[in-house]
C-alpha cells in the first residue's frame, strides 16, 4: 500500500498574504483500483491507490504512458468509476453517487481543463466560460468573472466563437471556465499538450497564479517536466501505483527522477 | 471500389435501416395499390366474363347522353314488344327481358342495407329462368314463382340477418312492400355484385315495383347452336326499332369490365397520389442521410482520392451505395406491399365497395414499377450528395476537417428556388382557373414545384427561421433552449431538408383541413341563407332512389305541419350540358326555401316549364317565355318554357322543374328529400315527434333538424377527411423518421462536444432536453412552411371552387393550432431515441473520441 500523508505548512504567496493550508484534502482516494477488461485481457490501470490532494495546492501527476495517471484523474473527477476503493471530492464519496449527483458535483464543485476540444463550437467565448454556471441556471459572481476574464486576457474576444480564437486563446478560455464558478478543485489533463511552449507557459503561469493569488486547488496530469515544475508537489505513478512524490520540484530534479524510473 | 462501398454500407447499417425503411414504406404503398388494382381488375374481369358467359346479344335503348358527375350513360327503357320481335328472329334460342331499378332491403333491425347515396348501388331486378341469361345462381331455396316472392343476394342475406322463408320488407316505388324470401343467390362466384345489394323479383313484379310496366331495360339473347354472336346481332339489328341498339355478348362483357375499371381507377389514382407523396418525403430523407454521411466521410473519400481513386469512382461509390439501399428497400417494399394490398382491400370494403375473393395478382409490371420507383428515387435523391463527395479534394485527407457545420444558407439558391416556386404557383393557378387540358395534372405538377421551390428556399430561410422559432425557447428553457437553437442553426442545409420532409405532410393536411372547413362553412351558410323550414327528411337513397311521395302527402295532412315539400332529382341534358336537376312542388316549396325570385312567379312553374338561375339566364340571354331544349332519357328532347328566373342557386342548382314536368318526363317516382315547416303554434319538439312518427311507416328515412341536416351534409366530407388524414399520416411518419435520423447522425458528429458538456456539468436530462428542443425547432420549421403552403393551396382551391358552391373561405384556427401542437409533439417523439442514445454516451469515450 502506497500512502502519502499530507504535510502541513504555511507558505507565502507573491502578495505576501499568508494562506493557511489545513490538513483537509480537497480530493482524495482510498484504496482506489481500476481494472479494465477481464481474464487474459485484464489491465489493472489503478492498483490500490490512496492519495490526498490538499486544498490550495498545485499538484501534478506524472508517470509514463499507461501508468494510470489519466485514469486516476478521471476517477477523482467523477468522469469514471472505480472498480474498488473510494474517491472523494471534499466529503462526498463519489462511488455512492448516481449519475445526476455526480454531474452536479462536476458542475458546481469541479473545474476542468482538457488537452483539446475544450469549447463548444456553437457558443461564444463568454458563454463557454460561463458554461457550468449557465447549466446550473446561476448568474455567478460577475465581478469575479470579470476578474478571471481580465486575467486570461480575453476581454475583447468574449463574443467570438472558438473557431475564431487561437489555440492559446482557446485554452485560456478553458482555464477561465474552470475558474469562473470558483470550484473546490480544478482538474487539468495535459492542458498544454497541444500548445507551443510560449502559449503553454502562459497557461501554466496562469494556473500557478490561481493557486498563489486565489488559493485555488489544482490537480494536473502531465508528462512534461517543465509543466510539472510549476506545481507544488508531484505524485509519480507507474503501473497503476504511486511510486514516489516530490515537493518544491524543479524541471531538472523531475528529469532526474524520470530517468531513474526508466532505468 | 465495390468492396469499400459494401464495407462502408455494413459499417453504418444502423443509420441505413431508417433510410431503407422510409423508402420501403413508400414502395409498399405503391405496390399495395398496384397489386390491389390488378387483383380487382382480374377478379371483376373474371366475374363479368362468367356472368355474361351465356349471353350472345343484348338489345337496349341507345344512350341518350352522358350523365353528369360520372353517373355514366343515361338511357331509357325499351318497349316490351321488342322482346317479341327478337324472339321471332332466326337463330335466337332464348330471349328475355331484363328489368332494373332502385330497391332497398330493410334489415331485420329496421335499418336499410347498404348506402346508395355514397356506396355501392342497391337495386331490384328480375329473376331469369333461362340459365344462360341469369347472372345469379341459387345458393339456397328456390326461384321466385309468385309476385310476392323474392330472392336476394347472399351478402344482403348475411348483413340483414335473413334466412329463406323469412318475410322481408323492401323499399320500391310506391309504399314499402313486405314480401316472402324464397331463395338466396350468388352473383357468379361472388356473394354480391361488387358490394351492391340485389333483390330478384318475378319479371312482372319487377316491372311493376321497380321499373315501368310494359318496359324492359334490355333484352338478352342466347343464340341457337351454330349461330355466331356476330351473325345473331346482325339479324337482330334488322328487326329492332330506331333508337335501340344491339351488342354482342363480348361487347357487353367488355363494357361492364371497363365500367368497373373506370370506377376503380379513381380509387387507384387517389392511392397512387399518396404513394407519390410518401416517396417524395422519403426522397428528402434519403438526400439528407446521404448528405450527412458523405460529409462525415470527407476524410475517407479524400484518402481514397489521394490514393488514386478518380472523381468518378468516388461519385460512383456513393451512387452505388444509393442503388443498393434503393434495391433493398424496394424489395422489402414489394413484400410489404402484399400486406398493404390486404389493408386497402379491407378499406374498400368499409367504404362499401366489396371486392370478391380471388387470388392476389402480382404482375411483373408491379415489380418493375416498384423497383424503378424505389431505386430511381433513391439514386436521384443521392445524386447531389454523390457529386459533393466526388468534389472532395485529395488534400482534405491531410487537413483537419471541421464536420458538423456547413456554410450558412447559400444565396446562390435563392433565384432557382424562387423560380421553381413561381413556376409551381403559376402552373397551379393556371390549372385551377385557366381553361386548359389536363388541368388536374397541371395542378399536381404545380403543387410539386411549390414544395420543391420552398424546400430549395428553405436552405436560405432556415437560419433566420430557426433563430425566430427558437427565440421563445431561450426564454422558457434558458440555456439548454439556447443551445438547442444554436444546434438547429448550425447546419441550415440539414435542418431545412429535414423540415422540408415534414412540410409536405403538414402542407397537405393544412390544405385538406381548410378545404373541408370551407366546404362545410359554405354548406352551412347556404342552409342559413335559403332554408326557411324546420326539418329535413332525408330518404337516404342517393339520386337514383328515395321515398314514396306518399310521405309528403301524409306530412301535409298533419296539424303540426304547415307545409312539407318533396324534392325529386334526375339527370337531364339542358341546352347541351348534362345536369342533375331538381323538381319541386311550386305550391309548397317556396315556403321552405327562398330562391329569391327575380322574374316571373314561382307559381307559374307548371308543366313543360323550367326555372333558371339569374347568372345562367344572363349568359344564355334567356328571359321569361323563351324556350330551352332539355333532353330526358325517358322521353327524349322537350322544349321547356322559362317561367322563373331566380337569384339563389343553392340548394336547387342552376335549374329546377316542377313536379308536373318531372312526372311527365321521368319514370322515377321518388322524393329524394323533403323539407318540412312546422305549424306556427306548435313547438319544435312536438312537431319533430309528429313528423318522426309519420316517417316511421317509411323505413330508412332520416328526420333531421337544421343542425342535423348540416351535419348530414358534412358527413361525407368528414369521412373523406378522416381517410385523407390517415393516408397523410404515412407521409408525416416518414418525415419524423427523417428528423430522427438527421438528429442521430448529427449527434454522432457531436460526440466530443456532448462529452464535454456532460463533463462540465450538463445532466442527462438537460442533454435530452437540448436534443428534444432542437427536434421541435426543426419540426416547427417544417410546420410553419407547410402551413403557409397549405393556406395558399387552400385559398387557391376554394377560390377555384367558388362557382361550385364553395363560397366561404375558412381556415379553422383550432384545427391548425392542433396541427402545430401535434407537430411539436411529433418533434419530441422523433427525438426520443436519438436523445436517449446521446444521454447514454460514455463521457470519457466521447472526450477521447477521434471524430
Amino acid at each position: 500500500m502506497t500512502t502519502l500523508t499530507t504535510p502541513t505548512e504555511t507558505f507565502t504567496n507573491d502578495t505576501d498574504v499568508a494562506i493557511s493550508v489545513s490538513r483537509v484534502a480537497a480530493a482524495r482516494t482510498v484504496g482506489a483500483s481500476k481494472v479494465f477488461g477481464a481474464g487474459d485481457t485484464e489491465v489493472r490501470a489503478l492498483d490500490d491507490v490512496t492519495v490526498d490532494f490538499e486544498k490550495g495546492r498545485f499538484t501534478a501527476i506524472m508517470g509514463p504512458s499507461g501508468s494510470g495517471k489519466s485514469t486516476l484523474l478521471h476517477c477523482i473527477a467523477g468522469l469514471d468509476s472505480l472498480t474498488s476503493g473510494d474517491a472523494y471530492i471534499g466529503d462526498a464519496n463519489l462511488s455512492t453517487l448516481n449519475d445526476r449527483q455526480l454531474t452536479v458535483i462536476r458542475r458546481d464543485r469541479i473545474g476542468f481543463v482538457f488537452q483539446a476540444y475544450n469549447l463548444i463550437p456553437t457558443l461564444t467565448a463568454i458563454e463557454n466560460i460561463k458554461l457550468p454556471l449557465l447549466l446550473a441556471r446561476r448568474h455567478g459572481d460577475q465581478p469575479w468573472i470579470d476578474t478571471v476574464v481580465d486575467a486570461v486576457g480575453l476581454k475583447d474576444r468574449l463574443q467570438h466563437r472558438p473557431s475564431e480564437l487561437s489555440g492559446g486563446q482557446q485554452q485560456r478560455a478553458a482555464v477561465a471556465r474552470a475558474l469562473a464558478s470558483r470550484p473546490e478543485i480544478i482538474f487539468a489533463d495535459e492542458p498544454t499538450g497541444n500548445l507551443d511552449s510560449r502559449a503553454g507557459a502562459e497557461i501554466l503561469k496562469f494556473l500557478r497564479r490561481a493557486v498563489d493569488d486565489l488559493g485555488q486547488t489544482i490537480v494536473m496530469v502531465t508528462h512534461d517536466p517543465v509543466a510539472a515544475s510549476y506545481a507544488d508537489r508531484i505524485v509519480f505513478l507507474a503501473d497503476g501505483r504511486i511510486v514516489d512524490e516530490m515537493l518544491e520540484p524543479t524541471a531538472e530534479r523531475i528529469l532526474d527522477r524520470l530517468k531513474r524510473f526508466e532505468g | 471500389m465495390l468492396r469499400t462501398t459494401l464495407k462502408g454500407l455494413l459499417a453504418q447499417k444502423r443509420r441505413l435501416i431508417t433510410t431503407v425503411f422510409a423508402v420501403t414504406l413508400g414502395i409498399a404503398f405503391l405496390t399495395g395499390t398496384l397489386v390491389l388494382n390488378d387483383t380487382m381488375r382480374a377478379t371483376f374481369d373474371r366475374l363479368f366474363s362468367s356472368v355474361y358467359a351465356g349471353t350472345d346479344a343484348v338489345v337496349r335503348e341507345k344512350a341518350a347522353f352522358e350523365g353528369p358527375q360520372n353517373t355514366g350513360q343515361q338511357r331509357g327503357r325499351i318497349d316490351a314488344s321488342v322482346l317479341d320481335d327478337v324472339r321471332k328472329v332466326d337463330g335466337v334460342a332464348h330471349a328475355e327481358g331484363s328489368i332494373m331499378g332502385y330497391t332497398r332491403i330493410i334489415g331485420k333491425d329496421g335499418q336499410p342495407l347498404g348506402n346508395p347515396a355514397s356506396g355501392a348501388p342497391t337495386f331490384g331486378t328480375n329473376w331469369s329462368d333461362t340459365k344462360q341469361l341469369n347472372s345469379f345462381t341459387l345458393a339456397e331455396g328456390r326461384a321466385p314463382r309468385a309476385d310476392d316472392e323474392v330472392v336476394i343476394d347472399k351478402k344482403s342475406a348475411r348483413d340483414g340477418g335473413f334466412t329463406v322463408g323469412d318475410n322481408i320488407t323492401v323499399i320500391v316505388q310506391g309504399p314499402p312492400q313486405t314480401l316472402k324470401l324464397v331463395g338466396i343467390a350468388k352473383f357468379g362466384d361472388a356473394d354480391s355484385p361488387g358490394g351492391a345489394s340485389a333483390v330478384l323479383f318475378t319479371p312482372a313484379a319487377a316491372q311493376r315495383l321497380v321499373a315501368e310496366p310494359g318496359k324492359f331495360d334490355a333484352v338478352s339473347v342466347v343464340a341457337a347452336k351454330g349461330v355466331s354472336q356476330a351473325q345473331l346481332t346482325e339479324r337482330i339489328a334488322k328487326v329492332i326499332p330506331g333508337g335501340t341498339e344491339v351488342l354482342t355478348g363480348a361487347q357487353i362483357t367488355e363494357e361492364s369490365q371497363s365500367a368497373i375499371r373506370t370506377a376503380m381507377s379513381f380509387f387507384t389514382t387517389f392511392m397512387l397520389v399518396f404513394a407519390a407523396v410518401a416517396l417524395l418525403v422519403g426522397a428528402f430523407m434519403i438526400f439528407n442521410t446521404f448528405s450527412i454521411t458523405v460529409a462525415q466521410r470527407t476524410k475517407q473519400n479524400a484518402l481514397l482520392r489521394a490514393l488514386g481513386a478518380s472523381k468518378r469512382q468516388v461519385l460512383g461509390s456513393v451512387l452505388l451505395e444509393a442503388f443498393l439501399v434503393g434495391a433493398v428497400a424496394s424489395l422489402l417494399g414489394l413484400a410489404g406491399g402484399m400486406a398493404v394490398a390486404g389493408a386497402l382491400k379491407a378499406l374498400l370494403n368499409t367504404l362499401g365497395f366489396e371486392v370478391p375473393a380471388g387470388g392476389v395478382v402480382f404482375t411483373r409490371g408491379t415489380a418493375i414499377a416498384a423497383l424503378i420507383a424505389g431505386i430511381g428515387i433513391t439514386a436521384l435523391a443521392a445524386l447531389a450528395p454523390a457529386r459533393e463527395a466526388g468534389r472532395v479534394p485529395p488534400l482534405a485527407a491531410m487537413r483537419a476537417v471541421f464536420v458538423g457545420s456547413s456554410g450558412y444558407g447559400s444565396k446562390r439558391r435563392v433565384f432557382p428556388g424562387l423560380g421553381m416556386l413561381g413556376a409551381g404557383a403559376g402552373a397551379l393557378l393556371l390549372g385551377l382557373f385557366g381553361s386548359v387540358d389536363n388541368a388536374l395534372s397541371l395542378v399536381g405538377l404545380g403543387a410539386l414545384l411549390v414544395f420543391l421551390g420552398v424546400s430549395v428556399l428553405g436552405r436560405t430561410v432556415s437560419l433566420p427561421l430557426s433563430r425566430m422559432l427558437g427565440w421563445p425557447l431561450t426564454k422558457i428553457r434558458g440555456f439548454t433552449g439556447g443551445l438547442a437553437r444554436e444546434n438547429a442553426m448550425r447546419n441550415p442545409k440539414r435542418t431545412a431538408a429535414s423540415a422540408s420532409a415534414l412540410m409536405i405532410g403538414v402542407g397537405l393536411v393544412a390544405f385538406i383541413t381548410i378545404l373541408a372547413a370551407s366546404t362545410s362553412a359554405s354548406i352551412s351558410a347556404t342552409i342559413d341563407r335559403s332554408f326557411t323550414g324546420d326539418f329535413v327528411v332525408d330518404a337516404g337513397g342517393g339520386t337514383t332512389g328515395g321515398v314514396d311521395p306518399g310521405l309528403t302527402r301524409q306530412l301535409n295532412q298533419l296539424p303540426q305541419v304547415e307545409a312539407a315539400t318533396g324534392l325529386r332529382i334526375g339527370s337531364a341534358r339542358i341546352d347541351g350540358s348534362p345536369q342533375m336537376v331538381v323538381a319541386v312542388d311550386p305550391t309548397t316549396a317556396f315556403q321552405l326555401f327562398d330562391v329569391k325570385p327575380q322574374n316571373g312567379r314561382p307559381t307559374d312553374l307548371g308543366l313543360d316549364s323550367i326555372a333558371i338561375y339569374k347568372d345562367v339566364a344572363q349568359t344564355k340571354h334567356l328571359t321569361i317565355g323563351d324556350t330551352i331544349p332539355v333532353l330526358f332519357k325517358d322521353t327524349g328532347e322537350k322544349h321547356l318554357r322559362v317561367a322563373l328566373i331566380y337569384g339563389e342557386n343553392r340548394p336547387a342548382g342552376d335549374y329546377f322543374l316542377s313536379i308536373a314536368t318531372y312526372e311527365a318526363n321521368f319514370a322515377n317516382r321518388f322524393d329524394y328529400q323533403l323539407f318540412v315547416k312546422k305549424a306556427p303554434d306548435v313547438d319544435t319538439q312536438t312537431a319533430l315527434a309528429a313528423v318522426k312518427e309519420t316517417a316511421k311507416q317509411f323505413p330508412g328515412v332520416k328526420v333531421l333538424d337544421q343542425a342535423g341536416y348540416k351535419q348530414e351534409l358534412a358527413k361525407p366530407i368528414t369521412q373523406m377527411l378522416t381517410l385523407v388524414y390517415a393516408l397523410l399520416a404515412l407521409a408525416i411518419l416518414i418525415a419524423l423518421l427523417g428528423i430522427g435520423n438527421t438528429l442521430a447522425l448529427s449527434i454522432l458528429e457531436r460526440t466530443r462536444e456532448l462529452g464535454l458538456l456532460r463533463a462540465v456539468g450538463m445532466t442527462r436530462g438537460q442533454l435530452r432536453s437540448t436534443i428534444r428542443w432542437e427536434s421541435v425547432i426543426i419540426a416547427l420549421q417544417g410546420t410553419a412552411l407547410g402551413l403557409l403552403i397549405g393556406l395558399f393551396f387552400g385559398w387557391a382551391l376554394v377560390a377555384a371552387l367558388h362557382d361550385q358552391g364553395v363560397d366561404q373561405f375558412s381556415a379553422p384556427v383550432t384545427s391548425l393550432v392542433v396541427l402545430v401542437v401535434l407537430a411539436c409533439l411529433a418533434g419530441v417523439i422523433a427525438a426520443i431515441l436519438p436523445s436517449r442514445r446521446a444521454a447514454r454516451l460514455v463521457i470519457l469515450r466521447a472526450i477521447a473520441s477521434d471524430s
